[in-house]
């Protein structure tokens, strides 16, 4: 194994600091917070900058917030771990508490944050599919001013985000969900248990007063370059009754969206198989949920 | 890239050292504070054995710059007893239980006990074993392990608390 | 089984437990010597060529480079562990010619820090001249394929062929005949603690070496061999080891590397291995393809066996040949027949070696042999379990030109089994996606066969007593975490009469222990340490009984016992003293001498294959998800006969350890290769099963007492790892109608097995 490159650390200590080191070294710069991703990443070779500045010393990072009115705020720095065990975020976004609980191990989600999960933009990252099936978006802050990115337009390929160099993402801000909703996230790998996922899916589900579809997301893990909507499917399911029958045929649609590679962790054509079996069961815990048969 | 110094304490003890950006905390432990219960089994943040507490949370060595863990409290396996006939709960349940067979991802299992005896005195054998999803072990299948840390939790619960 | 129940048989716990939960006990790695330099190697980047030239210039400029050696430094000569058939040592400690995969060890540099070590590794040129290369052993043994070693036509290193009774005839009478073919694939031994060593230069041109090793007198002498420096200029201390389990128990590049380095520059050399060494190029589990043809009669006796096995062995013998030579052994155990033939080959492939790993060619062997027994038994329309019964051996019978299995507590074990699982009502009720499996097994305490060609016994203890009721205890054993050094401990106690805390331990040190023991494998250590430390014993205890009869006037038809520190009169325990003073006055006698006996182990007369043998069978319990096709493994069921356990808790870790790489065998490890490069080289992608995936396992033991153990012990190690794969196959099978040949048993093939896959 190669040696670890040169890099020089900053450690600021307020976000004005940190996003004047980002900016003057834009050339050549990795953020970091826990280091899960970068430090093997960079261990291997894959990552390489002549700077690192860690986001672990400004303040004011970490919060976690919810509002009825105004939805969830994870800030930059909040850790995997306080995320999946923050209450509002158990009650209310389901789908990404489970991600949070079983993603990686306990150390890393001590270590790791989901900022740093997106920023990654693994094709598998676990929290990037139930986000994307809420709408959340990023916030990203640079010396000159923020802007808000949805984050079904942030990945742009794999470890390639439309976020700049000088750009850190200051907080996920992340819907309410509406009345008679549902949404989960499951995900399969051959360690059965701790695993990074080689599928995943993702969808929240919103129904009127009739049962029928006003409003739905799926989004669909390690099955493409980037994590993936499933628009195809979303559409066949608007204004339906998400029947058995549908639900199936809407998993098939997740499968032509499905954009598999064979790799170590799976074959492609176990993937699709895989986006299909997932997809149909995640659409109907969704539906279970928003109907009220299911307890979250 | 020069050296930086940073100041670490560990186990309640205060140290000074001048290290590299790069350099990991579980290397400053191991290599310049001679700390070597902190094992490095894939230096790949898998395993589990280079698992320490940084401010009361478990985390990998191996991934921590130790740069970053400049001014934190850290506690490794060697500051886990209060004397050195005074074993901690969990590494008496660790011994007398048979969860230690070669002892290489021991140290980490410990600290991945403790961290979640301090969240949660009272787990259930499968949160026991949620709790050590980030330590591998190729001896026991883990039985004796969670044995021992259910007994330990049973004698650290305040009296009406335990099973 | 006059023995004392506090000791034999209790759950004492290790005595270096403390050490390890505190983070005291030393490990290689965690050594430092005063001007240590450290160590890194260059591997071949092909798989299969020609070495034209290696250009260790840049690398010696780099400064604090202390040493850059290549194959054409050192002494040139090849070593291996089969020392008894030498033109079976095939390897180089660095590579001369050729490289024969991606790994080789090509050159090798120490410097003054690791980071510096590195560089100047990765600085070295090497010019290659690319060869074809060969990854399956199909591929190997077809016609035209290119050879990797000019010394073995065809690819393959070693034969073994078996053959007795009546085969064609038996098969022809046969009311029913079935063959197979099988095919297993090679998995990492994954010991949490990659392996380590440090040599430091001593007067004389000799050496010390500190190793991760689980057998230091293979090392001592392969390391002198290839040194070409006398054996007893080389002492290897084994400081404690992280696991082992078949992965440390022969000599090691970095091992001769860092004594090599140490020697010209006078300095002590460290070398640590990262994981992703370990998984790319380390030692591994043998692939196997295997045909197995059977004939029974029609209610199921089962007559003869045809059975051939081809190890897909990697670039270089390592123990290849012993796990050719064991599979013949293990496909003749378990049940008796008249008539059995076994051809097995061992073939070379560009991949990294494989070699011994826990079962050593039995996890293999058992999958068919186990698998075929369970589909024979269905079309039969017999109970799996009856039809074992129907074959299983008993004590007394005789495998011929092997062994008279002397114990055998194998029906017992299939009776218990079948009972603790509830088997018999569950087979009945087929519920989709649930099922029920069994696998059984039987392995070696130790092997007779002297590959290694030792001119010393296979096994040695020196005791010493002193008049402060102590002891001493001096072996070569080797504790890897298995448990040697209490269970050991705990045989001296026993036999001489003291607490186990009275027992100080020097061990694996081949400089201060009795040549010799042959180290960490085949499930060796309790048995043939065991005896060797009561012989020793024994002898300590005939020089302490006088002293009784002298001082108390005895009779001369008196019986001495030695019991919770006294030593005392059998008839009269009140005549008595204490062990301490008994030894001071044995002292006084002896002008100055101390009192310190030897005690010896080498099987004699208990045939070529092992002087004792484990029985058990196992059941395992499944739920497969049929769209996922995950298999959760639900619970497992164990009855064993590993003869009187020594240490209870001891052998249910072995076999609760056993059934989590049992689980990983047949489940979901595997190395993922694409020529001859191994692409999952991390624990992220090397599924080994975390303790979430852990069954709970019900554990019976069936006690049978072994006449060649000490107190009646025999092995409990490495006979448990090897069930699990077929009792999980069959149990998938019931659950799914898919029936495994292959492993593993991906949720891929599971889906691709029931149809709902192509």
């Amino acid at each position: 194994m190669p040696n670890m490159p040169r890099f020089n650390f900053h450690r600021p200590g307020t976000m004005e600091e940190a996003l004047d080191l980002v900016s003057r070294f834009r050339a050549s710069v990795k953020v970091m917070c826990g280091g899960t991703d970068l430090v093997p990443k960079m261990r291997a070779g894959v990552a390489v900058a002549e700077n690192v500045v860690s986001l672990t010393r400004v303040p004011g990072l970490s919060t976690i917030s919810y509002r009825d009115d105004d939805g969830l705020v994870i800030g930059g720095t909040a850790r995997i771990s306080d995320v999946a065990r923050h209450p509002d975020v158990r009650r209310h976004y389901p789908a990404l508490a489970y991600a949070c609980d079983k993603m990686a191990t306990v150390q890393i989600r001590n270590m790791g944050t989901v900022a740093g999960n997106l920023a990654n933009a693994a094709p598998s990252a676990d929290t990037a599919a139930p986000l994307l099936a809420y709408g959340a978006s990023l916030v990203l802050v640079e010396r000159g001013g923020r802007r808000q990115v949805p984050l079904e337009d942030f990945f742009t390929g794999p470890g390639l985000t439309v976020a700049e160099p000088m750009e850190i993402i200051e907080a996920i801000r992340v819907p309410a969900p509406p009345l008679r909703s549902g949404s989960a996230y499951l995900r399969v790998s051959a360690r059965s248990k701790v695993d990074i996922a080689a599928v995943g899916v993702a969808a929240a589900l919103n129904l009127d007063l009739e049962g029928r579809v006003i409003g739905v997301r799926i989004a669909l893990a390690a099955v493409g370059p980037t994590p993936l909507r499933a628009r195809q499917a979303e559409d066949m399911l608007m204004e339906q009754i998400p029947d058995h029958d549908l639900l199936a045929r809407a998993g098939a649609a997740c499968v032509r969206t499905a954009k598999p590679i064979d790799d170590v962790r799976a074959s492609a054509n176990f993937r699709r198989a895989m986006v299909q079996t997932l997809a149909q069961r995640v659409l109907a815990r969704c539906g279970r949920l928003a109907r009220g048969e299911d307890a979250q | 890239m020069a050296k930086e110094i940073i100041e670490l304490i560990v186990n309640g003890d205060r140290y000074e050292v001048a290290v590299e950006p790069w350099r990991t905390l579980a290397e400053v432990l191991r290599e310049d504070l001679n700390l070597t219960g902190t094992k490095i089994g894939c230096n790949q943040g898998d395993c589990g054995a280079c698992t320490v507490l940084m401010e009361g949370r478990s985390v990998s060595s191996c991934l921590t710059l130790a740069a970053e863990a400049h001014q934190r409290e850290i506690v490794t396996i060697e500051g886990l007893a209060q004397g050195p006939e005074d074993l901690h709960p969990l590494q008496e349940a660790f011994v007398e239980h048979g969860a230690v067979q070669c002892g290489y991802c021991t140290p980490g299992m410990i600290l991945s006990a403790k961290h979640l005896l301090d969240h949660n005195p009272t787990p259930s054998e499968q949160e026991i074993r949620q709790g050590l999803s980030g330590n591998l072990c190729r001896c026991t299948g883990y039985s004796k392990i969670v044995e021992a840390i259910g007994a330990a939790a049973a004698k650290m619960a305040p009296a009406g608390e335990g099973e | 089984m006059n023995h004392n129940p506090k000791i034999i048989g209790a759950s004492i716990p290790r005595l270096d437990g403390k050490d390890k939960v505190t983070g005291r006990a030393l490990y290689t790695d965690d050594l430092k010597f005063p001007g240590m330099l450290y160590g890194a190697l260059h591997r071949s980047r092909l798989p299969h060529a020609r070495i034209k030239k290696v250009d260790t210039s840049a690398a010696k400029k780099i400064k604090g480079v202390k040493d850059v050696v290549t194959g054409a430094d050192t002494p040139q000569i090849k070593y291996g562990n089969w020392r008894l058939v030498p033109g079976s040592q095939d390897e180089l400690p660095l590579a001369v010619d050729k490289v024969r995969f991606i790994g080789d060890e090509i050159a090798a540099v120490c410097a003054v820090d690791r980071e510096t070590a590195i560089k100047a590794a990765e600085a070295i040129e090497v010019e290659y001249e690319e060869l074809p290369a060969i990854y399956s052993v199909e591929e190997a043994t077809a016609e035209g394929a290119p050879l990797l070693h000019d010394e073995s036509p065809g690819n393959v290193s070693l034969t073994r062929e078996i053959s007795y009774g009546d085969l064609e005839g038996l098969l022809a009478q046969a009311d029913y005949v079935r063959e197979d073919f099988f095919k297993v694939h090679a998995v990492s031994h994954a010991y949490l603690e990659p392996c380590s060593s440090i040599a430091v230069p001593e007067e004389g041109g000799r050496v010390t070496l500190y190793t991760s090793t689980q057998t230091p007198y293979i090392v001592q002498c392969l390391l002198a061999s290839t040194l070409d420096i006398p054996e007893n200029h080389v002492r290897v201390v084994k400081t404690q080891v992280g696991g082992g389990f078949g992965g440390k128990m022969e000599m090691r590049p970095w091992e001769f590397a860092a004594a090599f380095m140490a020697l010209r520059t006078g300095r002590p050399v460290k070398f640590t291995l990262t994981r992703s060494d370990e998984l790319a190029f380390g030692r591994r589990r043998h692939p196997m393809s295997i045909r197995s043809k059977v004939g029974f009669t029609k209610d199921g006796k089962l007559l003869a066996k045809d059975f051939e096995v081809m190890l897909d062995g990697g670039a270089y013998n390592a123990m290849g040949p012993t796990a050719t030579f064991l599979c013949g052994t293990f496909g003749n155990m378990l049940y008796n027949f008249q008539a059995y033939r076994y051809r097995g080959r061992h073939v070379y492939t560009n991949k990294p070696p494989a070699s011994a790993m826990r079962g050593f060619g039995a996890p293999q062997a058992a999958f068919a042999q186990e698998s075929q027994m369970n589909m024979a038994a269905e079309e039969l329309g017999i109970d799996p379990i009856d039809l074992r019964l129907i074959n299983a051996m008993e004590t007394g019978d005789v495998i011929p030109d092997v062994a008279t299995i002397s114990s055998c507590g194998f029906k017992e074990s299939l009776e218990k089994v079948r009972q603790v699982s509830g088997w018999d009502a569950k087979r009945k009720e087929k519920k989709p996606g649930v099922g029920l499996g069994i696998g059984c097994f039987s392995f070696i305490s130790g092997g007779v066969f002297n590959w290694f060609n030792t001119k010393y016994n296979f096994a040695a203890a020196e005791v010493t007593v002193y008049p402060d009721g102590t002891a001493q205890l001096n072996t070569m054993a080797c504790d890897i975490g298995q448990g040697p050094d209490t269970v050991l401990r705990q045989i001296l106690a026993a036999e001489l009469g003291i607490g186990i805390e009275k027992i100080r331990l020097v061990s694996m040190d081949t400089a201060l222990t009795p040549k010799a023991d042959l180290g960490t494998w085949g499930s060796r250590v309790t048995l043939m340490n065991g005896n060797a430390i009561i012989d020793a014993a024994k002898k300590i205890k005939d020089m302490l009984k006088p002293v009784l009869f002298d001082h108390l006037d005895l009779n001369q038809i008196h019986e001495i016992a030695f019991e919770d520190d006294r030593v005392l009169v059998k008839a009269n325990p009140k005549k008595s003293m204490s062990f301490g003073e008994c030894v001071y006055h044995a002292l006084r006698g002896r002008r100055g001498e101390p009192l310190t006996a030897r005690g010896y182990y080498t099987p004699r007369d208990k045939g070529l294959v092992s002087p004792a043998f484990s029985f058990g069978a196992q059941v395992a319990e499944v739920a497969v998800d049929q769209d996922t096709g995950l298999v959760t493994v639900t619970n497992t069921y164990t009855a064993h006969d590993c003869g009187v356990a020594i240490n209870k808790m001891a052998v249910e870790g072995q076999l609760e350890g056993a059934i989590q790489m049992g689980l990983g065998y047949t489940l979901s490890e595997a190395f993922v290769m694409e020529q001859g490069r191994t692409l999952n080289t991390s624990f992220l992608d090397y599924k080994m099963p975390a303790a979430e995936d852990m069954p709970p396992s019900t554990y019976v033991e069936v006690e049978t007492y072994e006449p060649e153990g000490p107190f009646g012990a025999k092995e409990a190690g490495e006979g448990l790892a090897i069930p699990t794969a077929p009792a999980i196959a069959d149990a998938v099978y019931q659950a799914t109608g898919f029936r495994a040949l292959e492993l593993p048993i991906t949720p891929e093939k599971v889906l691709k097995g029931i149809g709902r896959l192509k």
